[in-house]
């Protein structure tokens, strides 16, 4: 907008701030947003009604597939242990994805540091990915014990790749002629990092922690499953496991969507933080102020 | 003004600038450029144009030691360099004040002293009022001037600029040929330019280097006698026109 060379410009800028305040356009903008806004909802409370039509007719076993209205009971009755659950399974996902977040850019950026590590580890971080993580979670379990360590471990290796992938493709793709400037100027390699080639790496970095963040959940609950310990610490990977050995079908779904609520937290948390940090310059931030 | 006496005495002027019998092969055995010579004095504003191909960018990229010589001598009097790229080359996340002070940021200068002198040097580009934009609020134009602002603000004795105004439209890039223009007659910077337009290399330089290409060599420098400030009635004068042609006949 501020690109106001001249008179002529400027009384675009000034025809365009107008449009913008004028009420055909504006009246327009909102209700296609609300329409975007509505769909969604009426579109699941429509499936949600029509679930409890169809299991309230053909009279289903609850065991089998219990009611909205019995998921939401068994949410009720049993709120303080799934709260619980929640509550430890969000710190082991948290601090999962907190150290993927700093080992990955740790790794990284020793890749980016010498080629030889960068020749000697990348293979293996792709071997990383493809191991079936429930796999190697017993293994895991054996080394470090049942409980919160073998967790955030597990959490840790499913989250870890993303960061570690994304970060060194950021850091590969600085722009050669401001590289060259920072040399004119004879900037140190640790400056020439920290300055230019981290900013640069940083929208790259942020999309592998967006995809990070929800995974660091699954790997988490995945952890539970083998480590969970019982006594209301186990996450909830173990009340999961519990409610299904117990045919508790409906607690069972309580649990399910818990854990995609928090999954959905870290999420929108990790983007609001990307759109916050990205605001002033990246496109990706920019554009979707605009629409 | 003493600063227009000692353009006129340019030529008796210290080198800042003395190649001898430079070239420049590629690993693949190209000659890039071939017996090279050329002086440049202090304080004065050359020209490097030439076809595509010619070798300019790279003698400039040489001489500002972004790259090596493959043999001869090339010996530049002073340190203090800066570099003018075609493509502003900001950092999109950086403010144009923080563009600026890049440079001091990088050699550790305080910030208070950063932050007057990159405001400083946004004064002479004439952009004190964008200190605060982002890059991508301005124009070609805006960004370009925060680009030499950029390179003025380390204080250098040379200014090394490869086709910094071929991406702008007319009237920008004349405009911001007189302000380069005053900037170097309040100061005693020694500016080496890199163009592939005649008529630009005539209205700013106080001596054209014509190049060829295949391999690249000098093939004539021609001087523009015509003193500073330069105005718009020198870009109409039948010797403007005399100097275009000549270079023109010289290049093809």
């Amino acid at each position: 907008m501020i690109q106001a060379n001249g008179q002529v410009s400027k009384a675009v800028v000034t025809a365009r701030a107008q449009e913008g305040t004028s009420s055909p356009v504006r009246k327009k903008k909102n209700r296609s947003l609300l329409y975007k806004t509505i769909t969604p909802i009426a579109f699941i409370i429509i499936l949600i009604g029509l679930w409890q039509l169809g299991v309230r007719v053909f009279e289903t076993p609850k065991y089998l597939l219990p009611a909205p209205s019995d998921i939401w009971k068994a949410t009720l009755k049993g709120f303080p242990d799934l709260m619980q659950a929640a509550g430890n399974t969000f710190i082991a996902a948290l601090f999962g994805f907190l150290l993927s977040v700093v080992l990955g850019t740790a790794v990284a950026l020793l890749m980016m540091a010498s080629k030889w590590i960068r020749w000697g580890i990348q293979p293996y971080a792709v071997v990383l990915q493809t191991i079936p993580v429930v796999a190697i979670a017993p293994l895991v379990v054996i080394w470090l014990g049942p409980g919160m360590n073998s967790i955030v471990f597990i959490s840790l290796i499913v989250a870890i790749f993303p960061i570690i992938s994304n970060t060194n493709l950021g850091l590969s793709s600085t722009d050669r002629n401001l590289m060259q400037l920072m040399q004119m100027y004879k900037s140190s390699t640790w400056t020439m990092t920290w300055k230019l080639r981290f900013p640069y790496a940083l929208p790259y970095m942020l999309g592998g922690m967006k995809i990070s963040s929800g995974m660091a959940v699954i790997g988490a609950i995945i952890g539970e499953f083998v480590a969970g310990i019982g006594g209301g610490k186990g996450g909830l990977g173990m009340a999961i496991t519990s409610a299904a050995v117990q045919m508790q079908t409906s607690f069972l779904f309580a649990c399910t969507i818990a854990a995609s609520l928090l999954g959905m937290a870290f999420y929108l948390t990790v983007a609001a933080i990307s759109h916050y940090s990205l605001r002033h310059w990246h496109e990706s931030a920019i554009r979707s102020d605009n629409e | 003004m003493t600063t227009t006496i000692d353009r006129k005495t340019a030529t008796e002027a210290a080198e800042a600038i003395r190649i001898q019998d430079a070239g420049k092969q590629y690993e693949n055995g190209t000659l890039a450029l071939s017996n090279i010579h050329l002086s440049v004095h202090e304080g004065e504003f050359v020209s490097l144009v030439g076809p595509s191909g010619c070798g300019k960018s790279t003698l400039l990229r040489i001489m500002a030691g972004l790259d090596q010589a493959t043999s001869g001598k090339v010996q530049i009097q002073s340190e203090q360099a800066s570099f003018v790229f075609q493509e502003a080359n900001l950092m999109p996340w950086r403010t144009v004040v923080a563009n600026v002070a890049l440079p001091l940021e990088i050699s550790g200068v305080s910030a208070a002293e950063r932050k007057q002198r990159a405001l400083a040097a946004l004064e002479k580009v004439g952009l004190t009022a964008h200190a605060d934009s982002y890059p991508r609020q301005l124009s070609g134009g805006m960004k370009m001037r925060v680009s030499i602002a950029r390179a003025l603000v380390s204080e250098p004795k040379l200014l090394f600029m490869d086709e910094p105004f071929g991406a702008l439209d007319e009237m920008t890039r004349h405009r911001l040929h007189e302000e380069l223009l005053n900037i170097w007659m309040n100061s005693n910077l020694t500016i080496v330019f890199v163009t592939h337009s005649v008529f630009e290399a005539v209205y700013l330089s106080g001596r054209v280097v014509a190049m060829e290409a295949h391999p690249g060599t000098i093939k004539q420098i021609i001087p523009i006698e015509e003193s500073y400030p330069r105005t718009n009635a020198f870009m109409t004068s039948p010797q403007f026109g005399e100097k275009v042609r000549e270079i023109t006949n010289t290049l093809t």
